[in-house]
């Protein structure tokens, strides 16, 4: 077994694998009878022809070539998402001056070259003009502060 | 390290307003804005009525009522923000018939009604009304069930989704009247209009705010209403109890509810500023703008209404076998 | 046909006193600022100006928050084109050509475009509304649920043509969309699914968080692996204006977008968001080189820009002539009417034609309040471009959080935006498109609804489906539209094979 397609290989595999959990926790949902379709069979039905679409391409990319995969990069990826859930652990506790300034300053991590005074000024001015538009001018309900 | 200096100074200076704050809150209730939660999105009845009582609550209050929408899960995220919040008077929830609903309607709750939440007051009540395609041969609800009676497997009724009131009060019909009519839900009852001129669907339990737009030109019928008495919007429809099932009530009451703990004096004078306040003229003119009367009971009458109301739908509920479809 | 200029008249001395232009304006710069910015939407803002509208006179309130409706639509393809962040679905379309064109230092004549398309088909859209509002009104309510199950199905088949390569990876996004879409609270059972227990899924997957992490944060994660050159900043900033032979190039994709779109509003639910789909299909389809598509083409931002104004505009007709909201912002413009003591149905125009043709002139107005607000400022924004990109990205970061946190003040809605995060840098890498999975997220729901109430109301018969000749018409239009994209894959594969 030679994989000639890798992106098609590994998209045909992503699909198999979420079609697995949808068909997995569908079967938990009554697929109804007669007029009456239950809440599980539009998504065992979906389920079903994801399985079909993944095996498609996993079949296709060992019978054609077809394009390699980029390098993936682990830092900018991991440092992103790491930034977004430390967003959602500071929000509620910390209030968006924390948080957001937190945020923007260890994203700025992500990048391939990192100025720290740069990186600091931008965080706090980001936050100061989030805090004014959004708590000030648009009164959304948002902690500003922590919240003890 | 000086950046944990910093954090540190950061973190204490508000901390130091907040204890602050808490010897002021030692003061006679209120002394800062209280927040009204509306757990439903804007738009519906409950915003409408949840933003004028916030705005008339203000005067005999002493401090600004807040409203905020806290949309969600039918209900129970902005309901559990309250109940899970400081039983300080400061954190209220207006709500209708589902808080009372959802309890025996779904699997698991965040929150324990009658252990977390006390009733403040019942402050209006308004009647469903019940309305008909204009392409069905039905005058009367007499006729509705007639028909009914006569086309078995024939009739269709809309509702604003699983569990809400005008689904349950249809539950409620069939089963006193014993006709067969197929549940249709929509994700407001407002959606389901088209298919009722079109007969598509045959007949609804409608808020009233609802059917306005609708029935002000006989585009759908209304024939009767669902309160014990007639509603002053449509005076020539009679009530469902007056047209021959007695005792049939569906009442889409609002109520304002606090968490479990807060001081009874500060309810009191929650309950107090709630009566002044639906009495203003202007309040009541709003209220009935959209079909919705003041009630304002007191915090013990709202809490055996709340009990009732309960008892009442999760019997419709386990009767009808909502549960399992 | 008098009457109708009588009426336009009647409008326009209603929609231009002083107080009513004023409101005009204070709406249209509103709703683009919610446009631009992330996670408030125009249903935030008209909701918060709810209690304000109910002390003015309802025409004024009615024009202001007409002005927040298309005023938003409109701010929302700016950020989709500079940034490509789609804040509203129906600008994710605009963000496919615009970006590609601001990355190649054509951003002003991708804004440009896109406010002369919009305004063009506003003003259309006014004289259609003008014209045709109680025939369309009639098509509205042929609509029933089998009608719109179909139409919902060829919206979808139309998704696949959005996609640049595999045929049938963007099948499989679509599926994979509609997936995503189910999640949260059954309409038709009250069910709750693939919530896995978190209270905040209860709603469903929150559109934004979703559409903010993979054309956000993925985005960026993409372009912080390539060599520097290559990254956001763009070189030269070219012309900040379209030239007059980019707009008659467009104009025949102008002209299409708004057809489209002027239609496809008028259906309650997702009208301009099929708009602008289906037009950039349309345009991919007729097109010489329809190769050019997603790679910055000028005509993928004006079909699509053009569509969805013109679908915002006419999706007024089932609100002032029926009372149907089409969607949560004219929910509540009919809650503020209500409380006027104006019910919205077919008698708003006769007993209160002054409201009905005051509000139909004034959205004329205000398009070209728009035109006139937003074309100075394409080159500030494109100025802003030029920022070096080490220092856009963490903004671009820390606004999506803030935007997605403000929707619904939920947590669960920022863990749903690293989850996609991950699955946008995974689908970018493996050369799936996004844009199918986005559309079939937000028809997901409405097409399975729609499935099940129309099999519920026929007792099961799926007969239903082709009995009505409407829905009918949209199957068969589906079925062609699948052959005619899978008839040039399945050619090229034949060539391979015999190549072989």
């Amino acid at each position: 077994m030679h994989i000639r397609a890798p992106k098609d290989f590994w998209s045909g595999l992503m699909f198999l694998a979420f079609a697995a959990v949808t068909l997995v926790t569908s079967s938990g949902y009554s697929m109804g009878r007669g007029g009456r379709m239950g809440p599980g069979y539009f998504p065992t039905l979906l389920g079903a022809v994801l399985v079909l679409l993944g095996l498609i391409l996993v079949v296709r990319s060992l019978a054609t070539e077809g394009e390699a995969i980029q390098r993936i990069e682990m830092r900018p990826l991991s440092i992103l998402t790491l930034c977004v859930i430390l967003f959602g652990v500071m929000i509620q506790p910390l209030g968006l001056v924390i948080a957001l300034t937190v945020t923007t300053f260890i994203a700025a991590f992500a990048g391939p070259d990192v100025r720290l005074k740069e990186a600091a000024l931008l965080s706090t001015g980001l936050t100061l003009i989030a805090t004014i538009i959004f708590v000030f001018a648009l009164r959304l309900p948002l902690p500003i502060w922590p919240n003890l | 390290m000086k950046f944990g200096s910093i954090l540190r100074a950061v973190i204490t200076a508000p901390a130091l307003c907040l204890l602050a704050g808490a010897a002021l809150a030692q003061q006679a209730y209120p002394s800062k804005p209280v927040r009204l939660v509306l757990p439903y999105s804007p738009g519906g009845i409950i915003d409408y009525v949840g933003r004028t009582m916030a705005q008339y609550l203000t005067g005999p209050l002493g401090q600004p009522v807040i409203a905020e929408n806290r949309p969600g899960a039918g209900g129970i995220t902005g309901t559990d923000t309250v109940a899970r919040s400081a039983p300080d008077g400061y954190n209220l929830v207006l709500m209708d018939p589902a808080i009372v609903i959802n309890p025996t309607l779904q699997p698991s709750m965040p929150y324990d009604l009658f252990k977390q939440l006390a009733t403040v007051s019942i402050i209006s009540t308004s009647p469903e009304v019940v309305v008909v395609s204009p392409e069905l041969p039905v005058k009367t609800l007499a006729d509705l069930i007639a028909y009914g009676k006569a086309n078995p497997g024939k009739l269709n009724f809309a509702s604003a989704g699983i569990g809400t009131t005008p689904h349950l009060a249809g539950e409620l019909f069939k089963q006193r009247t014993g006709i067969d009519a197929t549940h249709v839900p929509y994700k407001s009852i407002g959606q389901s209009y088209p298919d009722m001129m079109s007969n598509k669907v045959q007949f609804a339990f409608s808020s009233i705010a609802g059917a306005l737009p609708f029935t002000t030109d006989n585009r759908v019928r209304p024939i009767a209403t669902s309160g014990l008495t007639r509603s002053p919007v449509y005076p020539d429809a009679p009530t469902v109890d007056e047209a021959g099932l007695k005792g049939f009530e569906v009442d889409l009451w609002l109520g304002i509810f606090a968490p479990t703990g807060t001081p009874a004096d500060v309810v009191e004078k929650l309950n107090g500023a709630i009566k002044v306040a639906l009495k203003d003229p202007e309040l009541i003119k709003a209220f009935a703008k959209v079909g919705v009367e003041p009630r304002g009971t007191s915090a013990k009458d709202g809490e055996a209404f709340l009990k009732a109301e309960f008892g009442k739908w999760k019997k419709v509920i386990e009767d009808g076998n909502i549960k399992d479809q | 046909m008098m009457d109708v200029f009588a009426n336009i008249g009647l409008g326009l001395s209603v929609a231009a006193t002083f107080q009513n232009l004023a409101y005009c304006m204070l709406g249209t710069l509103l709703g683009t600022i919610v446009g631009v910015l992330p996670g408030i939407g125009p249903v935030t803002t008209v909701a918060m100006l709810l209690p304000i509208s109910f002390t003015l006179e309802p025409t004024s309130a009615l024009i202001m928050m007409a002005g927040i409706y298309y005023g938003a639509q409109y701010g929302g393809s700016t950020t989709a084109i500079l940034i490509n962040i789609p804040g509203e679905p129906s600008s994710v379309v605009t963000s496919l050509d615009g970006y590609q064109m601001a990355r190649q230092g054509r951003a002003g004549p991708a804004l440009g475009i896109a406010a002369l398309g919009s305004f063009f088909a506003g003003c259309v859209a006014t004289f259609v509304i003008a014209f045709g509002a109680p025939p369309l009104a009639k098509l509205a309510l042929q609509f029933g649920p089998a009608e719109y199950f179909s139409l919902m199905l060829c919206g979808l088949v139309a998704a696949i043509v959005l996609a640049r390569g595999s045929v049938i990876k963007a099948i499989a996004m679509v599926v994979l969309g509609l997936i995503f879409g189910l999640a949260g609270s059954d309409v038709n059972s009250g069910i709750r699914r693939f919530t896995f227990g978190f209270q905040g899924l209860a709603d469903g997957i929150e559109f934004v968080a979703l559409s903010m992490a993979i054309y956000g944060v993925s985005e960026v994660a993409i372009n912080l692996e390539k060599k520097d050159e290559e990254v956001g900043v763009v070189s030269t900033v070219g012309s900040v204006w379209p030239s007059f032979a980019d707009i008659r190039y467009c104009m025949p994709s102008i002209l299409r977008g708004t057809a489209l779109g002027s239609v496809l509003g008028v259906l309650p639910g997702g009208g301009a968001l099929l708009a602008a789909f289906s037009a950039y299909t349309l345009e991919k389809k007729v097109a010489k080189h329809p190769r050019r598509f997603g790679e910055g083409d000028i005509r993928g931002v004006a079909a699509p820009e053009s569509a969805n104004n013109a679908g915002a505009q006419t999706s007024f007709i089932p609100m002032l002539t029926l009372g149907i909201p089409s969607n949560p912002t004219m929910a509540l413009m009919i809650g503020a009417l209500m409380v006027h003591g104006i019910t919205p149905g077919p008698r708003v125009l006769i007993d209160r034609p002054d409201l009905f043709w005051g509000v139909v002139a004034s959205m004329w107005i205000g398009n070209l309040m728009l035109v006139v607000l937003n074309l100075p400022m394409v080159g500030i924004w494109v100025r802003l471009l030029r920022m070096p990109y080490r220092m856009m990205f963490p903004a671009i970061v820390g606004f999506c959080c803030v935007g997605t946190y403000t929707i619904n003040g939920n947590v669960t809605d920022i863990a749903v935006m690293a989850f996609f995060t991950i699955f946008g840098y995974l689908c970018l890498k493996l050369d799936c498109e996004p844009a199918p999975l986005i559309l079939g997220f937000v028809l997901g729901p409405m097409m399975e609804e729609n499935l099940r109430r129309a099999l519920l109301i026929s007792r099961g018969d799926p007969t239903i489906f082709v009995n009505a000749p409407i829905s009918l018409t949209f199957l068969v239009a589906a079925a062609l539209l699948l052959l005619i994209v899978a008839a040039p894959a399945i050619r090229a594969r034949r060539e391979e094979a015999l190549a072989e």
